[in-house]
């Protein structure tokens, strides 16, 4: 039953909804949260508390009902008081051991006893007893249920940019924004609710002035997650998160109502006045028929206005206040309501079944006597505020308790960063406005929008909150934080126990750390814990308040996930030849290419055969190509390679190996002299944006005269190579192929302007051939079709992995690591210590004088060898102790061995010497140190001329 | 019309250079040089860009002029660019889901060129418009480019299926 | 997020840098002891305060200098390195 149409009512009651809850059919409105939908529907119980199962109904209506988490259908963590209700959701309690009505969850209370504060910590000490506990706790814990088969849902992100971001639509927010736009600035103006107005309600003129505003950018269903650097917020909307920057920020987020504590105070029907008025004026519902207004400030008698025009019978006002002001008692004086001055509510009774409130007992706060019981249905608290501060400290805000207004406020805001309304202390609705209007002008006037406007705010004359709302009681069930289910005996007790800081507190007891995180029961926590320390709430200070302010769907975190992906110019051709890809850092490489029928280790064997007996082609155009020229090129070189390059001669290449500052060897590739000023060098796949960077560094430091052009993306490459690629080639290019090995030559290859370096990698005759990418694909067509006659093969990594190896060739990162130094690895021949400086040779002098670590050998596996082999990093085991890995190993078809690469102790490292290698069962396999290259060990097919 | 139009003119000759000689190399060849950094001038058939200090892109029939031999203190830049113009009406939501530059700040008059990432690519854009109709021409490393493309139409997709299903949600 | 202002690109999200370490003198190679270049390839000086740091904007390629306090998490100013135009 619903009350007469309220003046500005969210609900459309020309939209009925039907829905189901706990497999009972309900209906609401359109505009109805499921709470209220349900609470008019008679449904008083929403839900069991989380330790206790005590039934539990409405205490905020304003985003803080933990306990009134549902589950609707696959969806779990349906906030009842928050979410709008939807045509035909299907909704059941969380909580429940059972359904709701028959939760066998219940007992719990009675053994109340046995889980005392600190639980979790005490019940775990025992290692015996831990799988039994985490088997209870499993079943037991837990608010709802993941659906696995969920689809993902897309929720993009975006950017947003305004000169003032102004975080709550109350008034003074709406204020804030008026008087910020009216400067000139360009403002965004964030509430969670799904209407404006805050705490006020119906369509002012402050409201309209607002939406009317051309600069004013308003979000509703919004809320601000968190404050990050430079004044960075994220906007959490239904559908997607707003990364919102802005210039300057005004918190005007306001207060959360706080319960007062006493026996029972979580019977349902006893809520927070804020809530009865939403219940009132948002969904025109009577929260009870005759209640107990627990009051200790102004707003409760405003409040009172509300209740009273509803229709409530109020049956007495309970007052916390010695004096309460006349114009206060007045109204209730007019209307015959009694008024208990200097009492407090020592507990609240529950109706037969407990599952709703019948009556309080009341005494004098100087007595604690019960003096009166009072019949009700119903509790509305009002007795303090304690201000919804997380986005001002994460601002880096520093807040000072205020003995006036007895909560925290903002002391020293940084800069840009501007509060006004509850959240700074200033609660009077006219005040409200005025410091609205002050910060609003303030944060325009700090993006360059107009001067500040000198407001004067007038304090509070009387402090809107009760320092103390609290009465013990022998018996408990005296509630502090509601999620959590703490007394104040078990906050007692755990400062009690020694835990007797704030932080300490928290973690002990979880105060504040259920899914509302505190904002009922931060303050109260605070307030005991100075009182049983001495102390002063000030001097107590609050726990570290972090994002996210509200929960926030895993699903708007995601976003779109933007994985770039680099492409060479001849994917589309690997795709068409069945490549297998494999990602090779942001890059898609064919790891081999599929031939029906054949397994994956034949496809790769019968690669390898094509480009030891035939013709191969690969695509390498990952690997980084860089170019630099200018009179100290050379100079350059020398400095960041380990080898020399000033004698190079024009038209040849080497072996090119990078060191970083400690020694350690980061990077190899080739260098191609073209002139005397210009060389064109390659890096590794993934080294290459990196080792781009760091050179262009290195020349920011040393402005040598020569500039380096990063060409990686740019040039297209492929690896022709096998005893019949001159063959393939010849007839493509002006190049005579005559050229000597480890030459470059500049031509054209099927009429494309061409760089061809005669290369050994893979230990055939073989070319590197560079071609702007837009070519790529058009040379890869032409040796591909040259090729037909002669059997050639693309190949891909795996096929030239197994290649290299059979030569010893090292792969940056595989054979070495991040401590391997060029001895290390067998690069000795390769560092050439008389240039007078290069980019590790210091730490090179030094290591030098020390013994070796360690030797990279080439070593194989006897012949014939059956069973397991070993894989890459299995250990090399002498004595029971470790003294080397593997760090490459295959099985080479070319030589029908087991060969690899391994790290063994110097004196283990001579040709014939064996080592033991263990594998991931524990059994040994002994292996014999082989010099490499283990396939044509003087290089002579790399190297044939003719 | 809700869609964002794409031309792809990845095959507009262009090319590049830079160099602390590079500006009055330019100037020799008759290629006129912006003053300042991270701005562009329009040529006959394209366009040069300025691209910070001492980096210049030229585009259009005038980049066969950069073929000519380097001289000291110049480095050519081999230019295989995937090269786009977006064009349409809420192109700009478009580029609030990709990139954190505010492109609506920037200051048309001075022809500005901006180097930043767009979806997680380092793209070179220069914002502009069409009668009215916001367009962007976009400049990325070929081998990022069909990438940029697909995920770019496909937030450009989702743009115009929300326009067409009257999707509620704040305004940009 | 942080912003970062390039001195050529102006000011961007951090996720544009890549950030290059505390600019620290190199001893002199020919020089120095083992311990001394030790200290310099392998030691950072932890304190809070105001650091002179190498940072890059990575999609221009533009290597800066950056004054950063890392007590405050304040940057102060940034400019490209002496000598560069």
């Amino acid at each position: 039953m619903r009350l007469p149409p309220q003046s500005g009512e969210w609900i459309i009651r020309s939209k009925p909804l039907g829905f189901r809850f706990e497999g009972r059919e309900y209906a609401g409105f359109e505009g109805d949260t499921v709470a209220s939908a349900l609470w008019a529907g008679g449904v008083h119980v929403l839900g069991h508390s989380f330790k206790y199962h005590r039934p539990r109904g409405i205490l905020s209506a304003a985003n803080h009902d933990v306990n009134a988490l549902m589950q609707a259908g696959g969806t779990p963590n349906v906030r009842a008081d928050a979410t709008p209700l939807q045509a035909g959701m299907a909704l059941t309690a969380v909580n429940t051991f059972g359904t709701l009505e028959r939760d066998a969850g219940r007992f719990l209370g009675w053994f109340a006893r046995f889980l005392p504060v600190g639980f979790y910590y005490k019940a775990f000490h025992s290692k015996r007893l831990f799988p039994l506990w985490e088997r209870m706790f499993r079943a037991m814990t837990g608010l709802g249920r993941v659906d696995f088969a969920t689809p993902r849902l897309r929720t993009p992100k975006r950017y947003g940019f305004c000169d003032v971001l102004v975080v709550g639509a109350g008034p003074s927010g709406l204020s804030a924004a008026l008087a910020a736009a009216e400067q000139g600035a360009d403002v965004a103006l964030v509430d969670e609710n799904a209407r404006l107005g805050g705490s006020t309600h119906g369509a002012s003129e402050l409201i309209k002035q607002v939406v009317a505003h051309p600069r004013i950018r308003i979000f509703t269903d919004t809320y601000a997650a968190g404050y990050y650097a430079d004044h960075w917020v994220p906007l959490v909307e239904p559908g997607r998160i707003t990364k919102m920057r802005a210039r300057a920020v005004v918190v005007a987020a306001g207060a959360y109502e706080q319960p007062a504590v006493f026996r029972n105070n979580d019977l349902p029907g006893i809520m927070l006045a804020s809530a009865a008025q939403r219940m009132i004026r948002r969904y025109a519902i009577r929260p009870a028929q005759r209640v107990v207004v627990l009051a200790a400030n102004a707003d409760a008698y405003r409040a009172l206005q509300d209740f009273i025009e509803a229709g409530i019978e109020v049956a007495a006002v309970i007052d916390l206040r010695d004096a309460v002001p006349t114009e206060q008692a007045a109204v209730l004086a007019e209307r015959g309501i009694p008024l208990h001055a200097g009492h407090v509510i020592t507990e609240a009774l529950p109706a037969k079944g407990d599952k709703r409130v019948a009556g309080v007992r009341i005494a004098a706060v100087a007595t604690r006597e019960a003096s009166a019981e009072i019949a009700c249905d119903g509790v509305f608290m009002s007795v303090g505020w304690a201000p919804a501060a997380p986005l001002l400290y994460q601002a880096g805000t520093k807040m000072r308790y205020d003995d006036g207004v007895q909560q925290f406020v903002p002391d020293t805001l940084p800069d840009g960063v501007f509060a006004c309304g509850r959240v700074n202390g200033i609660h009077t609705p006219s005040a409200r406005l005025l410091d609205g209007e002050r910060a609003g002008s303030a944060a325009a006037a700090y993006c360059g929008c107009g001067a500040a406007k000198p407001v004067v705010v007038p304090a509070e004359t009387a402090s809107p909150t009760h320092p103390w709302p609290i009465v013990p009681h022998p018996k408990g069930k005296n509630f502090i934080d509601f999620d959590e289910d703490l007394q104040l005996a078990d906050l007692e007790n755990a400062i009690q126990e020694g835990f007797d800081n704030i932080e300490l507190m928290k973690r002990y007891s979880t105060v504040g750390m259920g899914p509302s995180q505190g904002k009922h029961s931060n303050m109260n926590a605070l307030r005991v814990l100075a009182r049983a320390t001495g102390s002063t709430p000030g001097a107590v200070g609050t726990t570290t308040a972090r994002p996210f302010f509200h929960p926030v769907p895993m699903s708007h975190l995601a976003g779109r996930g933007f994985t770039p992906e680099r492409r060479t110019p001849m994917h589309a051709r690997h795709a068409a030849a069945g490549a297998l890809w494999m990602p090779a850092g942001a890059w898609q490489r064919p790891e081999y290419y599929a031939v029906a029928g054949l397994s994956r280790s034949d496809c790769i064997h019968g690669e390898v055969k094509a480009v030891r007996n035939g013709v191969g082609l690969i695509d390498v155009g990952t690997l980084g190509k860089l170019e630099i020229r200018g009179p100290q090129a050379a100079e350059f070189l020398e400095r960041v390679y380990i080898s020399k390059y000033a004698g190079l001669k024009v038209g040849m290449t080497r072996y090119a190996v990078m060191c970083d500052e400690a020694g350690v060897v980061i990077d190899d590739g080739v260098v191609a002299r073209l002139a005397d000023d210009h060389f064109y060098f390659t890096t590794t796949t993934s080294g290459a944006a990196l080792i781009y960077r760091e050179l262009s560094r290195w020349n920011t430091l040393w402005k040598l005269d020569c500039g380096i052009v990063n060409l990686t993306g740019a040039m297209a490459a492929m690896n022709l190579a096998g005893p019949k690629a001159r063959a393939v080639l010849a007839g493509l290019t002006d190049v005579d192929l005559s050229f000597p090995y480890l030459a470059v030559r500049e031509g054209t290859v099927a009429g494309v302007p061409a760089r061809l370096l005669r290369v050994g990698f893979v230990g055939e005759w073989g070319v590197e051939i560079h071609v702007p990418a837009e070519h790529g694909a058009a040379v890869w067509d032409a040796l591909m079709a040259a090729g037909q006659a002669h059997g050639i093969r693309p190949f891909g990594v795996e096929a030239q992995r197994l290649l290299r190896l059979e030569k010893g060739h090292i792969i940056i990162g595989q054979d070495t690591d991040g401590l391997t130094t060029p001895g290390e690895a067998a690069l000795d021949w390769a560092v050439k210590m008389d240039k007078p400086f290069f980019v590790g040779q210091r730490s090179l002098m030094a290591i030098a004088a020390k013994p070796r670590r360690q030797q990279l050998v080439g070593f194989m596996l006897p012949a014939g060898h059956a069973g397991e082999a070993p894989k890459e990093c299995h250990l090399v085991i002498e004595n029971g102790e470790i003294t080397g890995r593997v760090t490459s190993v295959a099985w080479s078809p070319t030589l029908a061995r087991h060969i690899g690469l391994a790290y063994v102790q110097p004196d283990r490292a001579q040709a014939g010497s064996q080592f033991s290698i263990r594998l991931t069962d524990g059994a040994m396999v002994i292996a014999e140190v082989v010099r490499t290259p283990f396939y044509d060990p003087d290089n002579l097919r790399q190297k044939e001329a003719a | 019309m809700s869609e964002i139009v794409f031309e792809n003119v990845s095959r507009t000759p262009r090319a590049g250079v830079k160099g602390p000689g590079a500006a009055a190399w330019l100037t020799s060849l008759g290629v006129p040089v912006p003053d300042l950094p991270n701005s562009w001038l329009p040529l006959p058939g394209g366009l040069v860009a300025r691209l910070g200090l001492t980096e210049f892109l030229v585009e259009g029939p005038e980049a066969a002029k950069l073929a000519a031999p380097p001289v000291h203190g110049v480095y050519p830049v081999l230019r295989q660019d995937t090269a786009l113009v977006l064009k349409g009406a809420r192109l700009n939501d478009l580029l609030l889901e990709t990139c954190s530059v505010d492109f609506r700040a920037l200051d048309r008059a001075a022809r500005p060129v901006v180097l930043t990432s767009m979806a997680g690519v380092g793209v070179t854009a220069i914002p502009g418009d069409d009668a009215g109709v916001p367009c962007i021409r976009l400049w990325c490393d070929g081998t990022y480019g069909e990438w940029l493309l697909e995920t770019l139409a496909g937030v450009a997709a989702d743009l115009t299926q929300s326009s067409q299903s009257h999707h509620q949600g704040a305004t940009s | 997020m942080k912003i970062m202002t390039c001195p050529v690109n102006g000011p961007r999200a951090i996720s544009e840098f890549a950030y290059g370490g505390e600019i620290r003198p190199m001893p002199d190679p020919a020089t120095c002891s083992d311990d001394a270049w030790a200290d310099y390839v392998f030691n950072r000086n932890g304190s809070p305060g105001v650091k002179r740091e190498w940072w890059c904007h990575t999609p221009s390629n533009t290597w800066f200098v950056a004054e950063r306090d890392t007590a405050r998490d304040v940057i102060v100013r940034t400019y490209l390195y002496a000598g560069d135009n």
